[in-house]
């Protein structure tokens, strides 16, 4: 049983991968924004590199593992929209009346999506590299970043498959990923140091993973191993994945079976 | 022998809307049965629980030899389902969407290449491969649909709607294929539809489903015959208003009970008179009716079709309720189908 489900993983992993390599444009266009972060907006706040909260770093320095979490978020907070094409096409329910073991149809979408992300994060850290950023702690630290992310990439990937197909609408899923997405990646210390952000934001950032993955990312990238931050990165970012994929799960016992 | 067999299999949605309402019919090995009705009648609903796909609120279905609920997974093992809407990915060729479910069927790498040509083959698409489906007509892709039901072989073919949406040609080349199936492969085919001519031409068996529940049951020319020798269709009004109606209904009136009358039927705008011998009854309708005053438009006569079949036990033609949700990928696909 346990063979059938991880068999039928990969083989939905391939076929959401396949899908991926034959659209170039996709993943160009996916990569075009976090570099428009990384050159334009860096530039807008060049100034600020001077400022004593961001370590005596440049603002580059400061913002690039932001952007590695950027890409993350809005890469698994979208997956979604690949399950409710099967929704629509009706490609979900004719699977469904196949032996097909259940699990793998979440799983295969969840896995295909954190290994694209894991890719483009990657991407993302060595254009960075590219522009003069310093990893502090090398090669080991950069994929210790990428663990972080995937965490946090999971996560929201089972999220927003489960909120697929709960609402079963490309609007709805598309008006509550957008009203969700921003306000998490403004209510955090991305953009700005938490020690210089108002109080408020500062104690609300807490409540946020997407914050973890960036003190986490940001500590490996700046400073070091911080593992003050770090243990409580990692567990908050597998608390996150596992109610995620519960959710997941949950939902697709509930609305697809 | 039965490969499938109902018993007062009933699905109630949430809201109470009783979909299928205590069904109770087999289907032989070997034959095509048809489940004909208008939309929303129940017929998918039938379908996803014969497949597994929704549970029965009550009764119960046997398929291939086991129950529905108790061994949903033996039963998926031995059916294949070609749902209304073509559940073939678009970003992968042909081979690709096939080979897939020869995984999920846990077929052997090597049977899978093999079954992947004597199918292409079967429905038609050898040379299309490895083609993207995107690239694919749509005839093309129902083949390819049907052709993903098929690769474990299984006892049982499900076939939802298979030609709906597709232009006239298509669907005789469709039905072609169905037909063949039954002859080289020996599947038992389940098919839904709410095209009379489609059951006619490829069902050995009917039954009609109205508001969930089967009317009647029987081979096409066994339904014909239970009608009477022919049909004289009649109009006295062009326009379907109320006047029309009263007129129908003063028609209906006149006729009814006539020795040469086995029976009649108003629709929206016409009265169906069901006859032992047309050529002498359609005289002596003409004449009876003049006498009281009834001015006919038109008359016609036929054999009995299924339309008459439909309408003498459904009270209604099967063209009254069109129209169903359309989602906006199905409005992209048929935008694609069309380039």
């Amino acid at each position: 049983m346990i063979i059938n489900a991880v068999a039928d993983t990969w083989f939905l992993v391939l076929r959401d991968l396949r899908v991926r390599i034959r659209m170039p444009m996709f993943i160009a266009m996916s990569l075009f924004q976090p570099v428009l972060w990384l050159v334009l907006f860096t530039q807008i706040f060049k100034s600020l590199g001077n400022m004593p909260g961001l370590g005596g770093s440049s603002y580059l320095q400061f913002f690039a593992p932001g952007v590695v979490v950027m890409t993350v978020l809005f890469g698994s907070a979208f997956a979604g929209f690949g399950m409710l094409m099967d929704i629509d096409m009706g490609i979900l329910s004719k699977m469904l009346a196949t032996p097909v073991t259940r699990v793998s149809i979440i799983t295969g979408r969840i896995t295909a999506t954190v290994m694209v992300l894991i890719i483009q994060a990657l991407i993302v850290f060595i254009i960075a590299v590219i522009m003069g950023v310093h990893l502090a702690t090398g090669v080991p630290g950069m994929l210790f970043a990428l663990f972080l992310a995937a965490l946090l990439g999971l996560g929201f990937a089972a999220f927003s498959n489960g909120l697929a197909l709960l609402l079963r609408r490309q609007e709805t899923v598309m008006v509550i990923t957008n009203f969700y997405t921003m306000p998490l990646m403004f209510l955090s210390s991305m953009m700005m140091p938490g020690a210089v952000l108002p109080g408020w934001l500062n104690t609300a950032r807490h409540f946020n993973p997407v914050d973890y993955a960036i003190v986490g990312v940001r500590d490996l990238v700046l400073t070091g191993y911080v593992w003050s931050d770090l243990w409580r990165s990692v567990v908050v970012l597998s608390g996150w994945a596992a109610a995620g994929v519960a959710f997941g799960m949950l939902m697709f016992r509930a609305r697809a079976e | 022998m039965s490969v499938i067999a109902t018993y007062r299999l009933t699905k109630v949605f949430p809201g109470g809307v009783r979909a299928v309402d205590g069904v109770d019919f087999e289907v032989n090995a070997g034959e095509i049965f048809g489940f004909l009705g208008p939309n929303g009648a129940g017929k998918t609903t039938t379908i996803k629980m014969l497949n597994t796909l929704i549970r029965p609120t009550l009764g119960t279905a046997t398929v291939a030899g086991f129950d529905v609920v108790k061994n949903p997974s033996e039963v998926r093992k031995r059916i294949g389902y070609v749902a209304q809407d073509v559940g073939v990915d678009e970003h992968a060729t042909g081979r690709e969407n096939l080979t897939l479910y020869g995984h999920f069927y846990r077929l052997d790498s090597k049977i899978i290449k093999q079954r992947v040509k004597e199918i292409f083959e079967l429905v038609g698409l050898t040379g299309s491969e490895d083609r993207m489906v995107s690239t694919y007509s749509g005839g093309m892709r129902k083949r390819l649909d049907i052709a993903m039901g098929l690769i474990h072989q299984p006892d049982i073919l499900f076939l939802d709607e298979p030609t709906v949406g597709l232009d006239p040609q298509t669907r005789i080349h469709i039905w072609d294929y169905i037909r063949n199936l039954t002859k080289t492969v020996g599947v038992t085919i389940f098919l839904t539809t709410h095209y009379m001519e489609e059951a006619d031409r490829l069902a050995n068996r009917i039954a009609i489903i109205d508001f969930g529940k089967i009317m009647v049951m029987g081979t096409p020319d066994e339904l014909k015959r239970s009608i009477g020798g022919d049909v004289v269709a009649l109009s006295p009004c062009v326009d379907k208003d109320d006047e029309c109606k009263e007129f129908i209904r003063r028609t209906e009136s006149v006729l009814s009970g006539r020795p040469f009358v086995i029976g009649t039927k108003a629709a929206d705008s016409e009265l169906a008179v069901y006859v032992n011998d047309g050529e002498s009854a359609i005289p002596n309708i003409m004449q009876l009716l003049s006498s009281q005053g009834i001015e006919v438009k038109t008359i016609s006569m036929a054999r009995p079709s299924l339309d008459d079949v439909f309408l003498k036990y459904t009270g209604h033609t099967i063209r009254a309720q069109e129209g169903t949700r359309t989602t906006f990928a199905q409005i992209l696909r048929k935008r694609n189908k069309r380039q």
